[in-house]
């Protein structure tokens, strides 16, 4: 074994970790990539949505744990979300180790403003290195940083960097890796330094202290909670009117079972505003103060602000009139490519399924269970959760692209107006807009939405919107029974209808989920313009493959377990009322010559038969009185219940109840007349069991049927997803009731209306 | 007339045309609020300028620019500075 260098402690090295906290936009994320290169996992905490990064940083052969914090303007904690950070730094993340460094990062263009958040993490007494980000933006308009001079003031390792260029990162990492060292040695850090350092050019203390008689305040509180609690997080009860430390401990009990009181707060509150440092005032006076003497004559603006880029760029963006024509043809433009682009992509993985399936049955000439399982089950699974990819990458492409380079922000702020009538804010139409092609990827886009109801509501209301794989039930029910003999208006008027349910049904969903399940205060709805940049290759294409992982490995495996579910409960039992069993009389048939007319639809019928004698069918049977006020016969009912897994799945399952074989429902969709296809034809003539004559379908049984899919959530895929961003399963059994509740009601009205208008 | 003239001439930052420059008498309203603005720059003292009014307004606040709802712009109260653009000064 080898000695270890004689400059660290004698103690065998643990690992060192840094925490990189910043304010958003200021390039957190880019410098994160930059210094942990690809190697990165995603951090889940429980009861908290958002996520933090880590990766790992060699310095000079040192490695080190790098944990990317989620963005914020300070460090006091309105929600569990905002607590993480806060949590983290102060070493009380269960499975977390306290950060060594915490390297902030600010915009050099706006200095004042971030350190704002430099100055609690410096009282949070962790050793801070600072990293001015986009140097070379605040030195473009004009601003000149005196860094070294900056660094003597703050007393903090100061380095100037531009993370998209990779320039000063040598720098920043010989200056996080000297501060771990320094503070490595074992000595416990005090939380706040109690003597202010004389450093820099004057007497200026470590952090700001807040007045005296606020100080008072926090030490009588702090007595009463304990030493063990951290002096910040006193600090914070009493300055954050009702905030995240003033919730859980006057709710429930503080760590020590020292309960405060609201009213006691209230007391320290009002005795503090007599005594001149009212709450939150004293807070943002005491840190701008210290944080304007930490400046002085460390920057030199520039006697009169240029105009930016930036400037130029909004004058036309966020124009009332040209930016939203600007908005509209970005909205269109990427519409246009998750319905488009991603066509050949997901055909392509559909070939590459039936390819293998053919393979599989090609090769595994004795039908039963297991190759069933493999083809229908495992197969069929697999490739319903890889179909999502190309829709989740293109749109994730585009979210990345238009947030890295700034627009999103300007894409919100032109829309709040119209969201907000609904509850919502602007950030909320990007995800909507996306559920009109699919809800999966159009529910991860919500992760632009910072506000956690707004998110939910948004999440919840997502899959309202008419997504494509409703359109092959609209293009059967629509070609089949409102085409002939009616108006030629009707089939486009219909078709526009079901569009307009959702459009018009997740606005109110959502205005309603925000009185309700989701009230709570507004949320202050301020928004940051960033600064215009080029987006990074790099950070686009991580946000992509992030996006792309995340659905596949969280929500797939979901879908992939519902899709077997399903596929077992048609395959079972596999013999008819004599016992035989249904593949081998199958394969029987079709040894003899399934070119044959009479044989083919004599294997069709079997098929039939056999889904009909299956769990599901038996289910479907009984459940026929559940289905009945909505028009339907059991068929309908089973078929709607083997759409479970995907809306558009009940196409191939009325193909095969209705003994025409398995159907796609992509040519369903394509077909220029539904009525001249099997299904269609098969549709037509169905009548109800037992009542010769009586036709199953009605034009408003069709509409009913429509309705029902418009609404309901039979999709299990966007379940897994609700699961996977929402991390409660909750939230997916929730949006699965209200929709099927919605689906039943209007199907109900829709059947019941239409019948007494044409007297049927 | 009455004692409003010898007040001092405030108004709320919703009010402020496309262009105008202000500085920030007093953020009203729910302290979270009050604090949350202060967190962004905007507090009493600060210099902001109208980019664009309306609700939601665009506002310049330093070297950031912010969006606020015309609610919330309510609750500011700003001092209208006369002149085109007077450079901010560290107090």
């Amino acid at each position: 074994m080898h000695r270890g260098d004689p400059s660290l402690p004698a103690d065998p090295p643990r690992r060192l970790t840094v925490a990189l906290v910043g304010n958003p936009n200021t390039g957190k994320t880019t410098l994160f990539n930059a210094l942990s290169g690809m190697r990165q996992r995603v951090g889940n905490y429980p009861g908290v949505t958002v996520e933090t990064k880590k990766g790992r940083l060699q310095i000079a052969g040192r490695m080190f744990e790098l944990i990317d914090l989620p963005g914020t303007y300070s460090l006091a904690p309105r929600s569990p979300d905002e607590m993480l950070a806060v949590d983290v730094i102060l070493g009380q993340q269960v499975g977390e180790a306290r950060p060594d460094v915490v390297v902030s990062i600010v915009d050099a263009s706006n200095l004042e403003r971030n350190l704002y958040l430099t100055t609690q993490l410096l009282e949070l007494g962790v050793p801070v290195v600072l990293a001015l980000n986009m140097i070379d933006i605040a030195e473009g308009q004009g601003l000149r940083i005196d860094v070294d001079r900056l660094s003597r003031q703050l007393g903090l390792p100061v380095v100037a960097i531009q993370a998209n260029k990779g320039r000063g990162l040598e720098q920043l990492r010989a200056a996080i890796a000297a501060t771990a060292l320094a503070g490595a040695g074992g000595r416990p850090r005090p939380e706040t330094p109690a003597e202010p350092t004389v450093h820099g050019d004057g007497a200026l203390p470590p952090c700001p202290t807040f007045p005296p008689a606020f100080e008072q305040e926090v030490e009588a509180l702090h007595q009463r909670l304990g030493p063990s609690v951290p002096r910040f997080l006193v600090r914070r009860l009493l300055l954050d009117v009702g905030g995240h430390i003033e919730k859980r401990w006057t709710d429930r009990q503080s760590p020590n079972g020292a309960a405060v009181s609201r009213d006691e707060l209230a007391a320290a509150r009002q005795r503090l505003a007599e005594a001149g440092c009212p709450v939150p005032a004293v807070e943002a006076r005491t840190r701008y103060g210290w944080i304007r003497a930490a400046l002085a004559g460390c920057v030199v603006r520039p006697a009169q602000r240029p105009v930016s880029w930036t400037d130029r760029i909004d004058r036309v963006l966020t124009h009332p009139l040209w930016g939203t024509l600007v908005f509209a043809a970005v909205m269109f433009l990427i519409f246009q490519s998750i319905f488009y682009w991603a066509r050949p992509l997901m055909d392509l993985i559909d070939a590459g399924r039936t390819w293998l399936t053919d393979l599989v049955i090609a090769s595994w000439e004795r039908p039963g269970p297991l190759r069933s399982l493999v083809t229908d089950g495992i197969l069929a699974g697999v490739g319903s959760v890889l179909i999502f990819l190309p829709q989740i990458m293109i749109l994730f492409l585009f979210i990345a692209m238009l947030e890295d380079c700034g627009y999103m922000a300007r894409a919100a702020f032109l829309m709040d107006k119209l969201m907000s009538r609904c509850g919502l804010s602007g950030k909320s139409f990007i995800p909507m807009l996306s559920s009109l092609a699919c809800a999966v990827p159009g529910i991860m886009a919500t992760r632009v939405i910072e506000n956690r109801r707004d998110r939910l509501a948004t999440v919840l209301v997502a899959p309202l919107m008419s997504c494509s794989a409703r359109l092959p039930v609209y293009v059967l029910m629509i070609g089949a029974f409102l085409t002939e003999g009616h108006p030629p208006w009707v089939p486009g008027l219909t078709m526009f209808t079901m569009y307009l349910i959702g459009l018009v049904t997740a606005p109110v969903m959502a205005l309603l989920l925000k009185r309700t399940l989701l009230r709570g205060e507004t949320p202050v709805f301020v928004l940051e313009m960033p600064l215009y940049k080029w987006p990074s290759l790099r950070t686009v294409l991580r946000r992509m493959t992030d996006a792309a992982w995340a659905f596949v490995y969280r929500a797939g495996t979901i879908i992939l377990a519902c899709m077997i579910v399903v596929w077992a409960l048609l395959y079972f039992p596999t013999t008819d009322a004599e016992g035989r069993r249904y593949e081998e009389r199958i394969a029987r048939l079709e040894r003899l010559d399934p070119q044959t007319p009479e044989v083919a639809a004599e294997v069709r019928r079997l098929h039939g038969e056999w889904k009909a004698r299956s769990l599901l069918g038996r289910v479907g049977r009984a459940i026929e009185p559940v289905v009945r006020p909505l028009g339907w016969d059991w068929r309908l009912g089973m078929a709607a219940l083997a759409s479970f897994p995907a809306r558009e799945v009940v196409v191939g399952t009325l193909g095969i109840i209705y003994d025409v074989g398995d159907v796609d429902p992509g040519e369903i969709a394509e077909t220029p007349d539904v009525r001249q296809t099997e299904l269609g034809q098969a549709l037509l003539a169905a009548e109800w069991d037992g009542q010769p004559g009586r036709k199953v379908f009605t034009v408003p049984v069709a509409l009913s049927v429509m309705v029902f899919f418009a609404l309901c959530c039979q999709c299990a895929s966007t379940l897994a997803t609700i699961y996977r961003e929402t991390r409660h399963w909750f939230w997916p059994a929730f949006t699965f009731t209200y929709m099927t509740l919605l689906a039943y009601v209007g199907a109900w009205g829709v059947y019941q209306v239409g019948s007494w208008w044409l007297g049927t | 007339m009455s004692a409003a003239v010898t007040l001092e001439f405030l108004l709320p930052l919703e009010l402020l045309r496309s262009g105008d420059w202000a500085d920030v008498a007093e953020v009203q309203g729910e302290p979270a609020w009050v604090g949350r603005l202060a967190e962004l720059g905007i507090r009493a003292g600060s210099r902001v300028r109208m980019l664009r009014h309306g609700s939601p307004c665009l506002l310049q606040v330093g070297d950031a620019r912010l969006s606020l709802r015309g609610e919330w712009a309510m609750q500011i109260l700003v001092r209208p500075a006369a002149g085109p653009q007077p450079p901010e000064e560290p107090a």
